[in-house]
C-alpha cells in the first residue's frame, strides 16, 4: 500500500475504518467470509447465482476472486487447509457446514479454488471425496506454479483459471 | 560459461571486495581461515542457491552487518547475465537476474552451473546415504531446475504425513483399542500425495544415474589404469521397473500398504525416496567396504568428472569447476589427468594453502590471487 503518498486525511479515514471494522468484524454464518453482519453482502446479494459455490481457503481468496469480476456465484471459506503439522484436520475447518449446504440447498456446482500447495491439494481431494456423491465438483485450472497463492495471482490469471476449470475424478 | 566478475558485500568475512577473473584458471592462495572457501561458497550459491556448509542465511552475513550481497557477471555463449542475491540476517532472500527481482527462486537457477570438489567429498564414499542423495539431488537441480520444486514438494508431503502418523501413534498409545478410523480418509490422501511426489523424484534420480554411470565408469577406468570397474547403482527404497508415472505410483502404494502397521507403530513414513540409496561398487564390491583412501579419492574424482561432463552435455556449455583444497591432495599423476580433462574449456577456481606442490602446468596459465583476511590481491610469483 502506498500510504506514504496519500493525504493525511485519507489515511486517517482509513485508520478509523480499520478500527471500526476490527471491532465489528466476524464471520458470515453461511459462507464464513469476513463480515460485519451475520450474513455477508455476497450471500445477501439476490443477483448472485445461488447454484454455484466456490470453495476457498480463506477470506483473502474471496477478495482476490471478487476482483476478477468474472464470478457471479457464492463462496464458502474453509478457514485454512488440512495441515497435520499445524494440528489442522478436516474437523478444524468449515467442512461440515459445507456438506450441510450442499445437501440442503440446491447447489449444482462446487468449484474448488484452494491454493495449489500440497496441503491445498490434500484438502481439494478430501472435499471432492465428500461432495462427489451429491453434486458436480470442479476445480479451477491453475496456470499457477504449485506452491503459488491465489492472493498473489494476477487477475487475468485467476479469471482464466476460473474459465478453464475442470471436473475432478 | 565464464564467471567474469564477482562482487561480495558483507558476505562472510568480506566487507566489500570485487574480483575480476582474467584467466580460465584462478588459484586462490592463502593461509587457513582467510576467506578462500568463502569465495567458492559464493559461487556455489550463485549456481545452486544452496551452500553445502550451511542452510542458515544468517551465517552468510558479515558479523557486523544485517544483510549481504553477491553480485556476478556471467558470460555464456549467447548472453551475458548479471546475477544478484541478497541474504538477510532476518527475512527472505532476494534474487535478481539482470536487475529484475524474481518472485520464484527457480527462475534464478540455471544461469550459472558449477561443480564443487573439496576434501569433504570423500564423505560421498564413506558417509551416510543422505550425503549421496544430497549430491545426486544437487546435480539434478542443475540439470533440471524444476527438480528443486519437486523435491520441496516431496519433503513437505513427508513432513505432513509424518505429523499425521505421529498423531495416529499418540492416539493408539492413549488407548490401544481405540479407533483410528477417523484418520483413514486423510491418511489415504497423504499416501497418494507421497506416491505422486515420490514417483517424480525416483524417476528423475533413476534417469540421471543411468546417464552418469557410464561416464563415471570411463573416467574411473582411465584414472585407475583400466584395472578397476566402477558401477554407480541407484537403489530406490521403492522398487519399480517400468518408467511410467502411474505404474511407479502403484508400486509406492503397494509398498505403503505392506508397511502400514510398521508406519503406524513407528509414527513416521518408512516408505519413500528419503530412504533411497546410491551405491558405488568397484569390481562388484561396495566402495564403502573397499579400498584405501587413495582408491576412494580416485572414485570421488571420477564421480566429479562425470558430474562435470554430464552438466556440459545437458546444458551445452562447460560448467565451472571449484576445487577447494583438493588439488594438493592428489598425487602428480591424478593432478595431470585432471588438468588434461579441464584443458582450456572449464573455468576452474582452485584454493590452496601451498602452491609449491602443484604441477607447473597448473600454474603456468593461471591467474594467481592472494587471499588474506577478507582481502584479495593479485600475486606475482
Ligand atoms: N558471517 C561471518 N562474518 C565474519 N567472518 C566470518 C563469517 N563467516 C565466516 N567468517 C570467517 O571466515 C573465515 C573462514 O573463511 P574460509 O573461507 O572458510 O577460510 P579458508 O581461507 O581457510 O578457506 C574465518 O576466519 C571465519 O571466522
Ligand atoms: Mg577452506
Ligand atoms: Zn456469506
Amino acid at each position: 500500500m502506498h500510504l506514504i503518498k496519500r493525504p493525511d486525511k485519507e489515511v486517517q479515514a482509513l485508520a478509523q475504518a480499520l478500527v471500526a471494522a476490527k471491532q465489528k468484524v466476524g464471520f458470515c454464518k453461511i459462507c464464513f467470509h469476513l463480515s460485519a453482519e451475520p450474513v455477508c453482502s455476497i450471500c445477501n446479494n439476490q443477483n448472485r447465482d445461488r447454484s454455484t459455490v466456490c470453495v476457498v481457503g480463506d477470506s483473502r481468496d474471496v477478495i482476490a476472486l471478487e476482483k476478477t469480476r468474472e464470478y457471479r456465484g457464492l463462496y464458502h471459506v474453509l478457514g485454512g487447509v488440512i495441515s497435520p503439522m499445524d494440528g489442522i484436520g478436516p474437523e478444524q475447518l468449515n467442512i461440515e457446514a459445507l456438506v450441510r449446504r450442499v445437501t440442503k440447498e440446491s447447489v449444482e456446482e462446487i468449484i474448488l479454488a484452494i491454493s495449489p500447495s500440497v496441503e491445498g491439494e490434500t484438502t481439494t481431494l478430501y472435499i471432492n471425496g465428500l461432495l462427489r456423491p451429491f453434486t458436480k465438483v470442479t476445480r479451477i485450472a491453475f496456470g499457477l506454479p504449485m506452491g503459488g497463492d491465489l492472493e498473489y495471482a494476477d487477475e487475468v490469471t485467476l479469471a482464466r483459471a476460473l474459465e478453464g476449470r475442470r471436473e475432478l475424478d | 560459461m565464464y564467471l567474469k566478475k564477482l562482487h561480495l558485500r558483507s558476505f562472510r568475512n568480506y566487507v566489500d571486495r570485487q574480483v575480476e577473473f582474467t584467466a580460465k584458471k584462478t588459484i586462490l592462495v592463502g593461509n587457513n581461515a582467510q576467506g578462500k572457501s568463502n569465495l567458492l561458497e559464493a559461487v556455489e550459491l550463485l549456481a545452486t542457491l544452496k551452500s553445502h556448509r550451511t542452510s542458515r542465511d544468517r551465517e552468510l552475513v558479515l558479523d557486523t552487518a544485517t544483510a549481504s550481497q553477491i553480485e556476478a557477471i556471467v558470460e555464456r555463449t549467447h548472453s551475458t547475465n548479471e546475477l544478484s542475491i541478497i541474504f538477510r540476517k532476518q527475512g527472505r532472500r532476494t534474487v535478481a537476474v539482470n536487475r529484475e527481482n524474481l518472485r520464484r527462486q527457480l527462475d534464478f537457477l540455471g544461469v550459472l552451473n558449477a561443480v564443487q570438489f573439496s576434501s569433504l567429498d570423500l564423505d560421498l564414499v564413506r558417509g551416510a546415504p543422505e550425503t549421496r542423495r544430497n549430491w545426486l539431488d544437487g546435480l539434478l537441480i542443475q540439470l533440471e531446475p524444476v527438480y528443486s520444486n519437486i523435491l520441496q514438494q516431496y519433503n513437505q508431503v513427508l513432513r505432513q504425513r509424518n505429523a499425521l502418523l505421529k498423531k495416529i501413534r499418540a492416539v493408539r498409545q492413549d488407548d490401544p483399542n481405540g479407533s483410528i478410523d477417523s484418520f483413514e480418509p486423510q491418511l489415504r490422501l497423504w499416501d497418494e500425495q507421497l506416491a505422486a511426489a515420490g514417483s517424480r523424484v525416483t524417476r528423475r534420480r533413476a534417469r540421471v544415474v543411468a546417464r552418469l554411470d557410464p561416464i563415471a565408469r570411463r573416467w574411473h577406468q582411465k584414472i585407475s589404469g583400466e584395472t578397476e570397474l566402477l558401477e554407480v547403482k541407484y537403489l530406490p527404497n521403492v522398487e519399480w521397473t517400468e518408467d511410467e508415472p502411474s505404474k511407479v505410483q502403484r508400486a509406492f502404494l503397494t509398498r505403503i500398504e505392506e508397511r502400514r502397521i510398521a508406519e503406524q507403530y513407528q509414527g513416521k513414513t518408512v516408505v519413500g525416496t528419503h530412504r533411497d540409496e546410491l551405491e558405488f561398487a568397484i569390481n562388484e564390491t561396495p566402495a564403502r567396504h573397499y579400498g584405501s583412501q587413495g582408491q576412494q579419492r580416485t572414485l570421488v574424482l571420477a564421480l566429479k568428472l562425470a558430474e562435470l561432463k554430464l552438466i556440459e552435455e545437458v546444458i551445452g556449455e562447460p560448467p565451472l569447476l571449484l576445487l577447494d583444497d583438493v588439488l594438493a591432495e592428489l598425487d602428480p599423476n591424478r593432478q595431470k589427468q585432471l588438468l588434461e580433462v579441464i584443458g582450456d574449456r572449464f573455468q576452474t577456481i582452485i584454493t590452496t594453502t601451498h602452491i609449491n606442490s602443484f604441477n607447473q602446468n597448473w600454474i603456468k596459465d593461471s591467474q594467481i590471487l592472494k587471499v588474506q583476511a577478507g582481502t584479495i590481491i593479485t600475486a606475482f610469483l
